[in-house]
């Protein structure tokens, strides 16, 4: 009975103070609404990821001259860097020849940072230019939308062809057909035999400004030291980790290694880079968590010193609810109601700033943002957590109140 | 009736030490002393206080500023411990007892109505009534029949959804006294109620008391005006922490003689 009589006290005074609540509440208001968009965010992007990783090819494992932890590891990067040799085109020939288990084994070798194109009177800078055998198109996410990809033929002869990206074929050739076209490849000039289709942004990259080029004209152009990227397709998902397993063996065979030997190597799938992502994403998401709960502290001390001045203000009232019957529970529970009422409205309208900040960002980016529901629950405790128990203080201070002396007080 | 019960009044076992008077006696207290101290030195504001006070008797207790009345008037409340001696209030012994048994004495046996009105600005008239209800537990419909019918007492039914910076000073404190009887307590403390009331206001409130008394309430009445002191039966005069005088006025001779 009491604990309704708190309640309603608890938003009687929220009310009738609006502004200085709302001020008190910023804090938490702030917090909890980072959290909370923090965690949808992250889930958000999450979940385009995987659809995009997904769509970078089916069934497909990458060899690599490095691992992803290698990559992400400065310590182990270090010792990969010593250890590790670039994918020879041997390696990939052997990779062709005896790995049974694949559908299709393709090279790749790419390079973007200071790479030049140029057509006529225009140019591109830092475009990713990329030496491919010819199956790479089996593979790919991109389709041709005019002319072909590149052939066999253009394999074995390293022919001086060029399929381009849009981006390219628009900057280079605004207004007219690319195909056929001459483009010079920094200073080589190839003919251009087919064009993709557009394939868009992921995180404000272009996907559309590529040029690819025969493998071998590739490593004539840029030299042979770079190491190749083998992609290997598995004809069904069920037979990716033994063909994984399979690429593996055949590569430490090649590379004579022991039997106690780490990889020197790596083999790089969606899964693995669907979990490289998390683990970048966990870092941001983590970090901005930590933000949000100092935040949180910070908004706790805010209710904390308001409960006090609350206090102070209503002494009076708490000698008229002792002289009245008012246990010391009962002040202390009317208090630390208060203070998680207090809280706990700061973390709704969080929520709901959350769920607008969602609902703006949904409308704006191809995000498929949605309110985590387990966020949302854990916000509402937390922000009520905290409330209560930066209340503890406030709340024992006025209950601990002698009824003579909190009569007499001056209000 | 009776004449004023001094403590050789009180049936014997109290003269005896800790037994309980008996059910007639709802405030007896015992050598009750109050000792506050005052940096090193020790005041002490009351000094051996022996009072007897029976069922719907309507007593005043006078003193000046300073004599231990306001000090007595807080012991008896029960808002205040005493540093030695016995206090019993309706058969039950509370000078030994902690703040929340204190709290449920106070909201049980004690109906106070206070000079400054002390009603709680931002609540309703209806709602100051229910709050002792509110400490005692009662359900919500029982706390608004009950706040209801005891606003309709004392005529301030219409009023129930004023707030109190919205009702006269002589409403307010009969909201005070509504709020003070909401849970038939065994004693009326009213500590200076007209204080805050000009003439007309304080008559009002005054035959009010009285009706109350008529009704069967027993009232304790603490003043420093002698003529609000004349509507008791009995005088009580506090001096130096000590009882100087408890005598009838002279209502209550008339009352004693008819």
């Amino acid at each position: 009975m009491a604990l309704r009589e708190a309640i309603a006290v608890a938003f009687d005074t929220l009310w009738s103070h609006k502004l200085r609540s709302f001020l008190t509440l910023l804090g938490i208001i702030i917090s909890i609404w980072t959290l909370v968009a923090v965690v949808a965010l992250v889930q958000g992007v999450n979940g385009y990821v995987a659809v995009k990783i997904a769509r970078l090819g089916s069934n497909v494992i990458s060899i690599e001259q490095y691992s992803l932890q290698e990559m992400t590891d400065q310590k182990l990067f270090r010792a990969a860097q010593l250890r590790n040799r670039p994918l020879s085109l041997r390696e990939f020939r052997f990779l062709r020849a005896h790995d049974r288990l694949a559908a299709q084994v393709a090279a790749t070798s790419s390079r973007t940072i200071g790479t030049l194109l140029k057509a006529g009177a225009h140019s591109m800078t830092d475009v990713r230019v990329t030496g491919a055998t010819s199956n790479v198109i089996d593979l790919a996410s991109f389709d041709v939308l005019a002319g072909r990809f590149l052939s066999s033929t253009d394999d074995r002869h390293d022919a001086s062809v060029a399929f381009i990206g849009a981006d390219v074929a628009r900057q280079l050739f605004p207004g007219i057909d690319p195909i056929g076209q001459t483009l010079t490849v920094d200073g080589h000039n190839c003919l251009v035999i087919g064009q993709a289709s557009p394939q868009g942004n992921v995180f404000g990259q272009s996907q559309d400004s590529f040029v690819d080029i025969p493998l071998g004209l590739y490593r004539a152009l840029y030299g042979a030291q770079d190491s190749l990227s083998v992609q290997v397709q598995a004809p069904s998902a069920a037979l990716l980790p033994a063909l994984a397993g399979q690429t593996r063996m055949l590569m430490r065979n090649i590379r004579h290694l022991r039997y106690q030997d780490a990889d020197n190597f790596g083999i790089i799938g969606a899964d693995s880079l669907m979990s490289l992502w998390h683990q970048l994403t966990g870092i941001i998401a983590s970090v901005m968590v930590g933000v949000s709960f100092v935040f949180l502290v910070v908004g706790g001390i805010v209710i904390m010193n308001i409960m006090l001045a609350a206090v102070t203000e209503r002494t009076r009232e708490v000698g008229i609810r002792k002289a009245l019957g008012a246990r010391r529970r009962d002040i202390l529970s009317q208090f630390l109601v208060e203070s998680a009422v207090l809280s706990s409205v700061g973390g709704v309208l969080g929520i709901l700033l959350a769920y607008a900040f969602t609902r703006v960002a949904a409308a704006l980016t191809p995000l498929p943002f949605t309110l985590p529901w387990l966020a949302v629950a854990a916000a509402f405790a937390i922000s009520t957590a905290v409330g209560l128990f930066f209340g503890i203080y406030p709340a024992q201070k006025a209950a601990r109140l002698e009824p003579i002396a909190a009569l007499r007080a001056e209000t | 009736m009776a004449s004023p019960p001094t403590l050789d009044a009180i049936p014997g076992p109290l003269a005896d030490g800790d037994a309980a008077p008996g059910p007639d006696v709802i405030i007896a207290t015992r050598d009750l002393w109050k000792i506050y101290p005052m940096g090193s030195e020790q005041v002490a504001a009351l000094r051996g206080v022996n009072i007897a006070i029976r069922r719907n008797e309507y007593v005043a207790i006078m003193g000046p500023s300073g004599s231990g009345k306001s000090t007595l008037m807080n012991v008896i409340g029960c808002l205040d411990t005493p540093t030695r001696g016995q206090y019993w209030l309706n058969q039950h012994l509370v000078s030994q007892l902690d703040d929340d048994e204190l709290a449920h004495i106070r909201n049980h046996e004690i109906g106070f109505v206070f000079q400054t009105f002390n009603l709680l600005a931002r609540a309703t008239a209806q709602h100051n009534v229910e709050l002792p209800l509110v400490y005692a537990g009662a359900s919500a419909p029982e706390r608004t029949q009950r706040a209801l019918e005891a606003l309709r007492k004392v005529d301030l039914y219409d009023r129930r959804l004023h707030r109190p910076n919205e009702l006269s000073g002589g409403q307010r404190q009969r909201v005070a006294i509504a709020r003070a009887l909401i849970n038939n307590p065994s004693i009326l403390l009213a500590d200076e109620p007209t204080g805050n009331l000009d003439s007309t206001t304080s008559n009002e409130i005054m035959q009010l008391l009285d009706r109350l008394w008529q009704q069967g309430n027993t009232i304790l009445l603490v003043t420093h005006e002698a003529d609000i002191a004349e509507s008791a039966h009995r005088v009580i005069h506090i001096r130096d922490g000590q009882v100087a005088r408890d005598e009838p006025t002279r209502r209550g001779r008339q009352a004693q003689g008819g």
